[in-house]
């Protein structure tokens, strides 16, 4: 047992997920001792151990350049791993061949904080494009995809509000409408786990709620497994129900965000930062 | 598990830089620096001694005056050579005294202390400075520059200018034949250069050709192989295809097609280079394909450049294509040789005239069109 399963195991059961204890939840994301040092010699992880339950609405915070995104990207191998192990759902993703890998993360949504659609595509296509994992691959090139596949992704739009944005050309909406559809998207791939990758960092405060509350209702009401870095305290306490924090490239924080509090806070920001929250 | 940040005491850029894998790239720069040092000390070491050679007014074996091009062979290059490495390699040695020498600024970067120091004040801008110097003397004397000639002799070329300014009727009808002919020419080569120069850009773009040894392998042979044909000029292409197929548009078609392709693919593939990589990352995160990712990340964002582009490499193909015809490829170029030769001005003047117009049409066109586009 790793020095987080136990404090995991000791936690209470999370009172917003429905009962179920955690511990009995099963495993969703398991990361064992991750290190990633880039082609520059940046080192952005060292040995990060992290077991994530299914259902859990997990917030990674720490200062900018910290690890948070880069440990994101490991878990679905956007970031290829220097060392360590990743599992989801028990199978192990590190050292996976293509077909395999493909596999994974079609069950991996994932959602950025510059909403990366495809600007010059439509609405509807961008919602598409989260069926690529198992679309077949001829008609997909010709932008084409089954008739079941577009009604779904009609009805993924619907539920973030969108349903009559589908043939807009998607560099005409605003910024909270695209993370809506970026969040389509991910739906769309019928995801167990979502990663987001500051989902709400370049949106006007007053849109934040909006797209957070999608986020906690994709978790909420189908049990998906939420992964996401945030900075904003608020967010994390009204939306987290564990919150990890990242220093340097190392864990340095796990706990409850309730427990959060200032002296937790200037550990992982460093004394000079000042805590508002 | 960790007790806080305290026990650190090394920042993150110290940390960074203590585990950075020492490679041989890395232990290379000291050898390149010294390079380009030594490049730079000898090519000024040569041109003052070009320049004192030539104000000496020295003399040759005639008795008189020996002229530039003859002076460039006096010059001692191997004592120059030899001097400007030792030179080079004792302002490396002697760095923190002299500060960094033009070499080590430029492949290792500047020397803590001296980034305040305004340039003008090191001994690294003074050599700069002085090397400009140098060149513009020496190529004052070496391109034998004569302000007094062009002003005063104009008288010689005023024949040719008159005939330009008289365009005679005589080839007007031909003329018209050919010009469509150098349209039609240029569009062909570039319409066969697109499909080409598409396919290979992508494999010819750094970005996308990272993940294996042979894509690296294939990347390295697309650039070779299409700097080389960027390298040689149309003109010479033209001669080998007028020998490969015969006199005649045919062969201007291929010259200008294959230097089409090699211009497109470095500029397709610097526009792949510089897409946004977040769509890129945004496709591949949903478990799609190679070629998906290509289709929806890649494709979308380089479409309307790649068009841009296309009209662009038209517009300079009409204009390449004249000169294509001064050699046989065909096009109006073919009419222009045989009267500038004759010295028919007049009729030389017309075919200008049809060039320019056509050219300047072209330019409004394709500058409309790509103006929509982007």
């Amino acid at each position: 047992m790793t020095a987080v399963e136990r404090r995991f195991g000791e936690s209470p059961l999370d009172a917003r997920s429905g009962g179920v204890e955690q511990e009995q939840a099963p495993e969703a994301v398991r990361i064992e001792n991750l290190t990633k040092v880039f082609p520059s010699g940046l080192r952005a992880l060292s040995g990060v151990s992290l077991t994530v339950r299914a259902g859990e609405f997990l917030a990674v915070i720490g200062l900018s350049g910290s690890g948070k995104s880069t440990l994101l990207r490991s878990i679905n191998r956007l970031y290829e791993p220097t060392e360590g192990r990743v599992w989801i759902f028990g199978r192990e993703i590190t050292g996976a061949k293509k077909g395999e890998l493909r596999a994974l993360r079609a069950r991996i949504g994932m959602i950025f904080q510059q909403f990366n659609l495809v600007r010059r595509y439509s609405v509807l296509v961008n919602v598409l494009a989260g069926s690529l994992g198992h679309a077949p691959l001829l008609p997909s090139l010709a932008l084409r995809f089954p008739e079941e596949e577009c009604a779904k992704a009609r009805d993924s739009l619907e539920r973030v509000g969108l349903r009559d944005r589908g043939s807009s050309r998607a560099d005409t909406l605003s910024g909270g409408e695209e993370q809506r559809v970026a969040i389509a998207r991910a739906m769309m791939q019928e995801p167990q786990i979502i990663l987001a990758d500051e989902p709400v960092a370049s949106l006007d405060p007053a849109l934040r709620h909006s797209v957070m509350k999608h986020l906690e209702a994709v978790n909420r009401e189908e049990g998906v497994t939420v992964i996401c870095s945030l900075h904003d305290i608020d967010l994390i306490q009204r939306y987290a129900t564990r919150l990890v924090a990242l220093r340097d490239g190392e864990m340095v924080h796990d706990g409850e965000p309730k427990d959060f509090d200032g002296a937790t806070f200037r550990r992982i920001y460093g004394e000079d930062a000042q805590w508002g929250g | 598990m960790h007790s806080g940040g305290d026990e650190k005491t090394m920042s993150g850029y110290d940390k960074e830089i203590a585990e950075r894998p020492a490679t041989w790239r890395a232990h290379l720069w000291p050898l390149q620096a010294v390079t380009i040092d030594a490049a730079l000390i000898a090519l000024c070491l040569l041109m003052t001694e070009f320049l004192v050679l030539v104000f000496w007014g020295r003399r040759g074996p005639t008795g008189l005056l020996i002229t530039a091009e003859e002076t460039l062979e006096l010059l001692h290059y191997g004592w120059g050579a030899l001097s400007a490495v030792a030179l080079a390699l004792l302002w490396n040695l002697l760095h923190r005294l002299l500060g960094s020498s033009p070499g080590r600024a430029l492949i290792h970067g500047l020397d803590k202390q001296e980034g305040q120091v305004g340039w003008v004040r090191t001994l690294r801008g003074w050599l700069v400075v002085v090397f400009l110097e140098l060149s513009l003397f020496t190529g004052w004397l070496i391109t034998e520059v004569e302000p007094l000639t062009f002003f005063t002799s104009f008288s010689k070329a005023s024949d040719i200018v008159r005939g330009l300014l008289e365009p005679s009727t005589a080839v007007l009808q031909e003329g018209l034949v050919l010009l469509v002919q150098t349209i039609f020419l240029a569009f062909m080569a570039t319409a066969f250069a697109v499909p080409v120069a598409f396919a290979l850009s992508f494999l010819g773009a750094r970005n996308l050709t990272r993940s294996s040894l042979l894509m690296r392998v294939v990347y390295t042979v697309v650039r070779a192989g299409m700097n080389f044909s960027r390298a040689v000029e149309p003109l010479v292409w033209a001669l080998i295809f007028i020998s490969w197929v015969g006199i005649g548009p045919f062969a201007g078609v291929l010259a200008l097609w294959i230097h089409s392709v090699a211009a497109l693919i470095k500029l397709y593939s610097e526009q792949i280079e510089n897409i946004d990589k977040g769509p890129v990352e945004a496709i591949t995160a949903t478990g799609a394909s190679g070629l998906q990712v290509l289709r929806y990340g890649v494709m979308p964002q380089v479409v309307a450049p790649f068009l841009s582009f296309t009209i662009y490499r038209w517009d300079i193909n009409v204009r390449m294509s004249t000169i294509i015809g001064f050699v046989g490829g065909g096009g109006i170029g073919y009419l222009l040789k045989p009267r500038v030769d004759l010295g028919q001005w007049g009729e030389v003047g017309t075919l200008v005239l049809l060039i320019a117009v056509t050219v300047w049409a072209m330019d409004l066109l394709s500058a409309k069109i790509r103006e929509r586009i982007l």
